[in-house]
């Protein structure tokens, strides 16, 4: 093997991750996050360091001096909060996004029992992968990120039928339909989708999203928007939420993906 | 049944280049792959739109796709290529495969004996096995996803196929939570363990098929498994999955790569399995392999190295389209053919152990992932599994430990920067590794009391168990 050492790789590359790491610890970033009732810190602090064992007792004790759904939007859903500050900071990633999300979901759970009727989602979405194609994490991510912000989820799973789509969609009336794909042969089938439910009279978005997909592909038939990665899909059910049809979403994309 | 490795087929990590492997195969229109020069390996996808009918597909992979790559190698003077078609799914029925196969046999014919350009067709078949539908033949399942897989492997190789693929999915249910949840256990025991039997399922059949129709069965790859938490860890601006995490998934999948071998396979394996490298170092074979020239796929952080010892080289899939040089495949095989040109210049002037070794330093230190790829350490690695080469369980884990200590000892030395989460991250898998029983038996115990309820669709019966 050539010798290589004294080799100056600073010459040959640059380590960017390691030299823009952030050096913040989660207990810095979540302080200024964090409620100032005690009770709901904690339960807080339970979602923000994935407390998975622990939420339960925690909310069940919370549910003795606090109404679920102060437990639920001020505690739980805050230290969501605080976990999503964190991955976007470069701080928290992947694996704690999942974790973090379990841990509120448990909670929730314990929460929504004492809500008569049970606790009012922001929306709901259909989510599911391309017929013919099994890959599915990317949807898999991104629905547990739609729950962690407050959105009901129906995933139908991988290789899904148009049809099956259609009829999940009649059924439900979601307030968004995503797809996803990582093959650009499968992908034909989402504006198949959107032009049955074109002509059956819905408007809603129809996100198309996975490694297949792009932008201009998405936007190519009526009711389609574009996702690029999970983490936006969130904000744009927001502005969906907010009264965003989907040409506005593309009008306005850059804005919110940037937001 | 699988005969597993237990020796390294090179005495040393400095015996392997590019170009040559230990046992080079031959076949399709004059190819020899690892016989002492590195053949480029073309790879597409068509259109959106040509699945529609037997006879668009057909006409956009022969006629278009094929003719376009053929020429432009003939034109550029490239001696050598191959075709790679990876099957959409609409090509499960054999009406839709079967007039690609053979027009792509066809055409190559032609060529070959018009120009004299040796040249061959890879066939890459789907595996849309389903965890919650069964990926044993027999059970079940509503779209027989498992009797479909033998079949396209019957179809691809009675109808001309040189070699035969796949990108097989067992162990994928447990691969995607642990990349998702960062738990290498998780990833040990559905790749590593699990995986690696439905490999020996899989190829035990593949490699009969293949014998009875004369053609080559080459090999697979952990795309998804390993790449999954690979494309995901990303590059220096994504914060998905830990870049050490991503490396040590690698070294476990090479040993799931190793089984269609172990099988009776004969290589070329897959250009996606960056695990090459150390399945190279264990049994010899001919490794295709994907980097620099694949950035129309994969941007990966080690573009250079991957090429280090390689036979075939490839830019792993481009979609069929114009840009200004002429259609994209003829665009990525000028960019593939000039580098394979570069590489077999260096063996013929007896430097390709140089220009090897340029490759590796290159990315050496540019991420975990190829630092324990470049060949010295992937020899290391190949060497943990042999030690262990009876017991899929014990070579996953010994592959996994000695990647993640390889990674921390050059930390440690100061050759290797991390960040400190992916410091935190490696620690972790070696303590968690660790931990881990030495008793096969005893582990699956474990891992099935404690991902059962974990993970959806998670059933043994897929895995003969």
């Amino acid at each position: 093997m050539i010798d290589y050492k004294g080799v100056d790789f600073a010459k040959i590359l640059k380590r960017y991750d390691v030299e823009a790491q952030n050096e913040d610890s989660p207990e810095t970033i979540a302080k200024k996050m964090l409620p100032a009732d005690p009770v709901l810190k904690k339960v807080a602090e339970a979602v923000l360091y994935m407390k998975l064992k622990e939420v339960g007792p925690i909310t069940a004790d919370a549910l003795k001096t606090h109404k679920p759904l102060d437990i639920i939007n001020n505690g739980l859903v805050v230290g969501m909060e605080c976990v999503a500050k964190l991955y976007a900071a470069h701080i928290y990633y992947l694996p704690e996004i999942m974790m973090a999300a379990k841990t509120m979901e448990i909670g929730i759970a314990l929460a929504e029992k004492q809500i008569a009727g049970g606790r009012q989602t922001k929306g709901l979405v259909v989510m599911h992968a391309a017929e013919g194609d099994p890959h599915d994490i990317g949807k898999n991510i991104a629905a547990v990120m739609l729950r962690s912000s407050g959105y009901s989820v129906i995933d139908m799973g991988k290789d899904v039928a148009v049809t099956d789509v259609v009829a999940k969609v009649e059924e439900t009336k979601p307030m968004l339909v995503t797809g996803t794909a990582l093959m650009t042969t499968t992908m034909t089938a989402f504006p198949r989708a959107a032009e049955i439910l074109r002509k059956d009279g819905f408007n809603m978005p129809f996100m198309a999203a996975g490694g297949a997909v792009n932008r201009d592909f998405a936007e190519s038939f009526d009711l389609g928007i574009y996702s690029e990665k999970a983490p936006q899909t969130p904000p744009i059910a927001d502005k969906i939420l907010a009264g965003y049809d989907w040409k506005r979403i593309r009008e306005e994309w850059d804005d919110i993906i940037g937001a | 049944m699988a005969t597993k490795y237990t020796k390294m087929a090179y005495a040393n990590a400095d015996e392997m280049v590019f170009g040559t492997a230990k046992q080079p195969v031959s076949y399709g229109f004059g190819i020899k792959v690892g016989a002492g020069r590195v053949i480029p390996e073309l790879n597409y996808g068509p259109r959106p739109g040509s699945e529609k009918d037997p006879a668009r597909l057909r006409k956009e992979y022969v006629d278009y796709i094929s003719k376009d790559v053929l020429n432009r190698a003939v034109t550029l003077g490239f001696p050598d290529v191959q075709l790679e078609t990876e099957w959409i799914s609409q090509m499960g029925n054999p009406k839709m495969s079967t007039p690609v196969v053979e027009g792509q046999k066809e055409i190559c014919e032609k060529y070959h004996e018009e120009y004299g350009i040796n040249c061959a067709v890879r066939h890459t078949i789907p595996d849309q096995r389903e965890a919650e539908e069964g990926l044993r033949t027999g059970m079940g399942g509503s779209h027989g996803y498992p009797e479909a897989l033998f079949r396209a492997a019957e179809v691809a190789c009675e109808n001309g196929a040189d070699v035969l693929s796949c990108e097989t999915m067992g162990g994928k249910e447990l691969a995607d939570y642990a990349t998702t949840n960062g738990d290498i256990v998780a990833f040990l025991f559905g790749v590593g363990y699990l995986g690696a039997i439905d490999m020996e399922y899989v190829w035990s059949e593949f490699v009969d098929i293949a014998k009875k129709n004369k053609c080559i069965a080459g090999g697979d790859t952990n795309c998804s498994g390993a790449n999954t938490s690979m494309f995901m860890a990303g590059g220096f601006l994504d914060n998905d999955v830990q870049r050490t995490y991503s490396a040590v998934t690698r070294a476990i999948a090479s040993q799931r790569t190793l089984v269609a071998w172990e099988c009776g396979a004969s290589g070329p394996d897959k250009d996606c399995g960056y695990e090459g490298p150390i399945c190279k170092a264990i049994a010899g074979k001919p490794c295709a392999q994907e980097g620099k020239n694949c950035q129309c796929a994969h941007a990966d952080l080690q573009g250079n190295l991957m090429a280090q010892v390689c036979d075939l080289w490839s830019n792993e899939s481009v979609e069929y389209h114009p840009e200004f040089g002429g259609s994209s495949v003829q665009c990525w095989l000028g960019s593939l053919g000039y580098e394979v040109s570069l590489m077999n210049t260096a063996i013929a002037t007896g430097n390709e152990k140089i220009l090897r070794d340029l490759y590796m330093i290159s990315d050496r230190v540019r991420g975990p992932e190829g630092h324990i790829l470049a060949y010295d350490n992937a020899y290391k690695i190949g060497q943990a599994i042999v030690e262990n080469g009876k017991d899929y369980y014990l070579r996953g884990k010994a592959a996994g430990l000695t990647a993640a200590k390889i990674i921390k000892s050059s930390y440690d030395s100061k050759e290797l920067a991390l960040t400190n989460k992916q410091l935190d991250v490696v620690n972790n898998i070696i303590k968690d590794l660790e931990a881990l029983p030495d008793d096969t038996d005893k582990f699956v115990e474990y891992a099935v009391k404690k991902y059962k309820d974990a993970i959806p669709n998670f059933n043994l019966k897929n895995y003969g168990l």
